[in-house]
């Protein structure tokens, strides 16, 4: 069981099924997969972040004031998301810079619901502050990416040690920044 | 950056509304006392505070630094942990109990230990004193340096290297304030009263710092753990104390912006007296409010950022594996 298919280890772990080693991906995971492998290792690490720093503090305030009255937090094992009161999943994003992590990530809920719970919804991709709203569907094609996300994940939580850090176009705002950088 | 604010008569510190109010005994003025972005408070004088008081500061995770007779470190009430991490003490006693691994840290902290107390002399080196002794000294310590040392030796070597830097004291200061030899528990004279209350406010500062990890500060490397209450602080505070304090010193005693009426003489013991403190800390303050480049945030940071950086890059070595590096004074 151990060197099991890392998708399956995390299905088993899911439905609560006995396993040798239980393996759990949260949404965020998925999403620091696709923006930066160092910040996926931090928080496979339950590194703490800085609160105070400005991005946090932003997209926090506007996870909390957006939708406020249509939403219902789902917690589901190892996810928790947030559905909008016609059923669809919706993910909130203070900006739409980077997309394909925040697209993965409800993917990942997306998937976890049809695979793990065998609920079909769509999704929502929500950046209140720009007035933008993007439908994301499970295709075929997605769910093969979540899959594929899932395994590389496992790779790197696995590792001794994290990536090496590498200079991004965001690092600045990063929350890590200092403690990756110093 | 987050300030730290300095308490020297004797009162009440007590919150008021969403504020600090420090109530003079002397029927003097109420102070009040902005709280946002105070990272610390240091008690001099005698203060009575209350259980609201700390439920508040700990709200704000503003931590007091209490000084108590002859202003010896007495302790400090921190706020409660916002960020505990258990693997990073798993880790920490890890780094300590594989003497390999103790010795590779303890050997960082005293190499940089040595280096920074080195600039300082090179710095008065090339402002008329001739130096280049103790300069060999520090550099002949430096090169004595290495991981498979065991502890007591490496604090050997941190001793023999910080008796050469003393010896250069009395040539950076004038005649009248000389040190002759360190001495404190009490110190004898002004240079060594100067010397323990500047690494006293190092040591807090960098109790502080640790604190905003979740750094456990009794285990530490260099030092042996326990032997002071937060013995990491102990360790750290060694790479900071040229940097910071004795820096304060040189300066404030060469432009005799320190004189002899800022001290008390008693039998035996010399120690700073109210308006010796305030000028000291007021200097000291600023000091930590200074900025240098960093070389790899890209960004100034303040002197009191650098120990908060020292604890993440213990932190991050511990959990990570990255090299260490000590902090070298690089400017």
């Amino acid at each position: 069981m151990t060197d099991a298919d890392p998708v399956n280890r995390l299905l088993a772990t899911a439905r609560g099924e006995p396993v040798d080693e239980p393996f759990r991906v949260t949404g965020v995971m998925v999403q620091y997969y696709y923006v930066c492998k160092r910040e996926l290792w931090f928080e496979s690490r339950n590194l703490e972040i800085d609160r105070e720093n400005a991005t946090v503090v932003r997209g926090t305030r506007v996870d909390e004031t957006a939708y406020s009255d249509k939403r219902e937090n789902l917690h589901l094992g190892m996810i928790s998301l947030d559905l909008l009161d016609d059923g669809r999943v919706v993910e909130v994003k203070p900006s739409s810079t980077l997309t394909e992590p925040a697209e993965m990530q409800l993917s990942y809920y997306l998937w976890y619901l049809d695979r793990v719970a065998d609920i079909q919804r769509d999704g929502v991709l929500a950046h209140p502050r720009e007035r933008k709203r993007e439908p994301v569907e499970l295709t075929t094609e997605r769910s093969e990416k979540v899959e594929t996300a899932i395994r590389g994940i496992h790779d790197i939580v696995n590792q001794s040690s994290p990536p090496p850090a590498e200079e991004k176009p965001f690092c600045d705002s990063c929350a890590y920044h200092d403690f990756c950088w110093c | 950056m987050d300030r730290n604010y300095h308490v020297f008569s004797d009162g009440r510190l007590e919150r008021s509304d969403d504020t600090l109010r420090l109530v003079p005994d002397d029927d003097g003025d109420k102070q009040y006392i902005p709280i946002e972005n105070a990272e610390a408070f240091f008690l001099h004088g005698q203060i009575d505070f209350n259980t609201r008081l700390m439920s508040f500061l700990n709200d704000r995770t503003v931590a007091l630094h209490i000084f108590g007779w002859e202003d010896y470190y007495a302790g400090s009430v921190m706020p409660k942990r916002g960020q505990t991490s258990g693997k990073t003490v798993v880790n920490q006693v890890r780094a300590y109990e594989d003497s390999q691994h103790r010795r590779q840290l303890a050997a960082a902290i005293v190499k940089g230990s040595i280096h920074n107390m080195r600039t300082n002399v090179v710095y008065y080196n090339g402002r008329d004193h001739d130096l280049d002794s103790v300069i060999e000294d520090l550099e002949a310590a430096a090169t004595r340096v290495d991981e498979s040392l065991p502890i007591d030796e490496l604090m050997g070597i941190e001793a023999t290297a910080k008796k050469a830097y003393y010896r250069s004291f009395n040539q950076i200061l004038p005649s009248e304030f000389q040190l002759s030899q360190r001495e404190y528990n009490p110190p004898p004279n002004e240079i060594n009263s100067l010397i323990s209350f500047g690494n006293s406010m190092v040591y807090a500062n960098c109790v502080s710092a640790i604190r905003a990890t979740a750094l456990d500060p009794t285990i530490s490397y260099l030092h042996e753990p326990g032997e002071r209450r937060y013995s990491l602080s102990l360790d750290i505070a060694d790479l900071f104390k040229p940097v910071l304090a004795d820096r304060v010193l040189f300066r404030l005693v060469n432009r005799n912006q320190i004189s002899e009426s800022d001290f008390e003489t008693e039998l035996g013991s010399c120690l700073l007296n109210e308006a010796g403190r305030k000028t000291y800390t007021k200097a000291f303050e600023e000091m930590l409010e200074r900025t240098v480049e960093h070389p790899t945030l890209n960004r100034k940071v303040s002197y009191q950022y650098l120990m908060r950086l020292e604890a993440y890059k213990l932190k991050k070595h511990l959990l990570t594996g990255e090299a260490y590096d000590s902090f070298q004074r690089w400017w």
